[in-house]
């Protein structure tokens, strides 16, 4: 049989491989070694900003957002307040998220325009109480969904960008201490046009990553904690000022850690992925990094590692409903206006029942996701709805991503529409931050 | 300076609307309602006058059914102080707003008002010019400039052969256009601030206004839609098409 030297080389490398005698003479642990450095070229240390925290100027007492009074009606109707934050984020998704959506897809990062558009809004006030200077009143995990959905619809990876230090306050508010809060919190309100970045640290780059059984160690030591370990999908690490990683504490199990960039053996490098890509997600890699005591969010046994995993899922869920929902908006004009066979192929079947399947199926995804997501709001066990929403939504988004580029054939594969870049987006759904196994 | 800035609710912008079978007007049920684009601006003007320390206060009025609060409430989280909601359930039209707003005017004083050029839904173009008309107050209309100038102020106006800038003294009534500002989102720590500001609601007849309809609407119908043209193969076929068909040569 005729063979290309591409092949042959192959052949090559598969029959050295797997050769046995790579284990005979103890060369398998060393190529290993080999590969695994190979592969951790490229980090670079993540060096403290300028811009580090301050010292907090007042130490305050640990603050805790009340639930909001509880209702019996089955409501499902927004609140004012809700609807105002969503016409309000509806209009920055359609006036400057969408416009600047391709560019940050290819350039892998957020034009500074739109960072500070984004900024402007000051999302994060609602996550941090009055006494640091936001607005939250209560906690409202629906609201934060209806922001996450409003804010994927015009872009995904955009959206996952602002999120990610709303997420980081939201956590800090519910689990920090008073000394994490009065240290963090204040800075993050002060400013709205220099708010500074925080991000969330949790998959890492195994096969089968279950986010209960993390690679990333953390023991304690003397004067606190030392981590190891390396994480993934890690969006804008390098940007970050605060990074919120879990890390299984020897026989506690999994925690969070407030990690400040500069922690000597801190390292990230860029990790870009085929969807989410505005997000600019990065590696980060902790060898023996050494954290005060004050680091563990969470002092107490308050801290609920699968609540903080519920929460991060019903965001994720939120982002692929407000990207579903671009899908949709965007294939009903297409399949009304575009004509093939002398009329419009919205005429024809098969377009039309995948166009209602993808609303309804929208649909479905939404009511799940508010379900757990208000449940979670009045304080009540909220995990299995979340799994139930994640899961769906996780299938779901998939498909109609890829329904999106089917409808609009030839034109959903090419870069003049969207469609290919939410599919890519959608794509991202269930396979970051625990994906299918979360 | 105090500034009174009028803003109306009506169907969102990117809805696209449905006439009634029954041809009486178009249907709201269902329908997304948004504050009125020019109204938007107006609001924003005002804004922008606050913070250059011209205004002092913004109070900002609507005519309409309770929802209108909605907008009310939208205005409030751009940056206005108080809210004035003159509710009714009734129709009301041009000449009525502006009796309405001419009471408000008589009971607040304000030196500056700020109205949209025209609403989007009925297109009137009518309430901004009639209101100077019964508060006998000077007017510029289609501002896409507003300067205040002590006890004057400078509008630059938009019209046909290109930009008009009059002089007014106040107080005056000024009527906004497109490209008079960018209004701003509002950011949520202002939604939030806004439900603790104070909002007054008031009816038509607390003001002594008569809502009584002078226009009756016969009939409204939705825009013909547009046929599709033919092909011709000729000049002949063109010109017999014209003249046989067409009748217009």
């Amino acid at each position: 049989m005729a063979r290309d030297p591409i092949g042959l080389a192959l052949a090559t490398i598969n029959r050295l491989a797997g050769a046995p005698w790579l284990d005979r003479f103890g060369l398998r642990k060393r190529a290993e070694r080999l590969a695994f450095q190979g592969t951790r070229a490229g980090f670079h240390a993540l060096a403290a900003s300028s811009k580090g925290f301050k010292r907090a100027r007042q130490l305050l007492p640990t603050q805790r957002l009340p639930g909001p009074s509880r209702q019996d009606l089955f409501d499902l109707s927004l609140s004012d307040e809700q609807q105002m934050i969503v016409d309000s984020l509806q209009r920055l998704a359609q006036e400057a998220i969408r416009p600047a959506a391709a560019i940050a897809d290819e350039a892998g990062k957020l034009t500074p325009d739109l960072e500070a558009a984004i900024n402007e809004l000051g999302l994060i006030h609602y996550a941090v109480p009055a006494a640091f200077g936001g607005t939250a009143e209560h906690q409202s995990p629906v609201t934060s969904v209806l922001i996450g959905e409003q804010l994927a619809w015009g872009d995904m990876g955009i959206a996952l960008a602002a999120l990610s230090t709303l997420s980081v306050a939201q956590a800090l508010t519910r689990w920090g201490s008073g000394h994490q809060q009065s240290r963090y919190l204040p800075e993050f309100c002060e400013s709205d046009a220099e708010a500074p970045v925080a991000t969330i640290a949790v998959d890492e780059p195994h096969p089968l990553f279950d986010p209960y059984h993390l690679h990333t160690r953390a023991h304690r030591t003397e004067h606190g904690f030392v981590l190891n370990g390396l994480k993934s999908s890690v969006v804008r690490a390098s940007e970050a000022r605060l990074l919120l990683v879990s890390a299984d504490l020897e026989n506690e199990g999994p925690r969070l850690f407030l990690v400040e960039p500069g922690a000597a053996g801190l390292a990230c490098k860029p990790d870009p992925a085929m969807g989410v890509r505005a997000a600019s997600t990065e590696q980060v890699a902790l060898s023996d990094v050494a954290l005060p005591e004050g680091a563990l969010l969470g002092e107490n046994d308050d801290f609920d590692y699968r609540e903080f995993l519920d929460r991060s899922s019903l965001m994720r869920c939120a982002l692929a409903i407000g990207c579903a929902q671009a899908v949709l908006d965007y294939v009903i004009p297409y399949c009304n206006e575009r004509e093939a066979f002398g009329e419009p192929i919205s005429h024809r079947q098969s377009v039309a029942f995948m166009i209602s399947n993808i609303a309804i199926e929208l649909d479905a995804m939404r009511l799940l996701t508010w379900r757990a997501a208000s449940r979670a709001e009045q304080g009540l066990p909220f995990s299995r709805e979340t799994a139930l929403a994640r899961l769906f939504c996780n299938e779901k988004a998939m498909e109609i991503g890829s329904q999106g580029v089917q409808l609009l054939g030839g034109h959903g594969f090419v870069k003049e529409h969207p469609v290919e870049r939410w599919y890519r987006d959608l794509r991202s759904i269930a396979v970051l931050n625990g994906g299918l196994q979360a | 300076m105090k500034v009174l800035v009028a803003v109306k609710r009506v169907i969102d912008y990117n809805v696209k609307v449905r006439v009634k079978p029954d041809n009486t007007g178009v249907d709201l049920a269902n329908v997304k309602m948004a504050m009125n684009p020019f109204c938007e601006i107006a609001v924003e003007e005002a804004v922008r006058l606050k913070e250059k320390g011209v205004a002092t206060e913004i109070v900002v009025v609507s005519i309409g059914p309770k929802a209108a609060q909605e907008q009310i409430r939208t205005a409030l989280a751009l940056g206005a102080d108080r809210g004035i909601h003159i509710e009714t359930d009734e129709e009301v039209q041009s000449l009525q707003a502006a009796k309405l707003l001419k009471a408000v005017v008589d009971k607040e004083e304000p030196k500056l008002v700020i109205l949209g050029k025209q609403s989007i839904d009925t297109d009137n173009n009518q309430t901004g010019q009639m209101l100077a008309a019964l508060a006998g107050m000077p007017q510029g209309t289609f501002a896409s400039e507003v300067v205040v100038d002590g006890d004057k102020v400078n509008v630059t106006r938009e019209v046909d052969g290109g930009l008009v800038t009059v002089q007014l003294n106040l107080p005056a009534v000024v009527t906004t256009d497109l490209r008079l500002n960018e209004p701003r989102y509002a950011s949520l720590p202002n939604i939030m601030k806004a439900k603790k500001k104070p909002l007054d609601t008031q009816s038509p007849a607390d003001l002594g206004v008569d809502l009584t309809p002078r226009l009756t609407t016969l009939k409204v119908e939705a825009p013909q839609t547009r046929k599709a043209g033919i092909k011709v193969g000729s000049v002949e076929e063109l010109v017999d098409k014209l003249k046989n068909e067409a009748k217009v040569i």
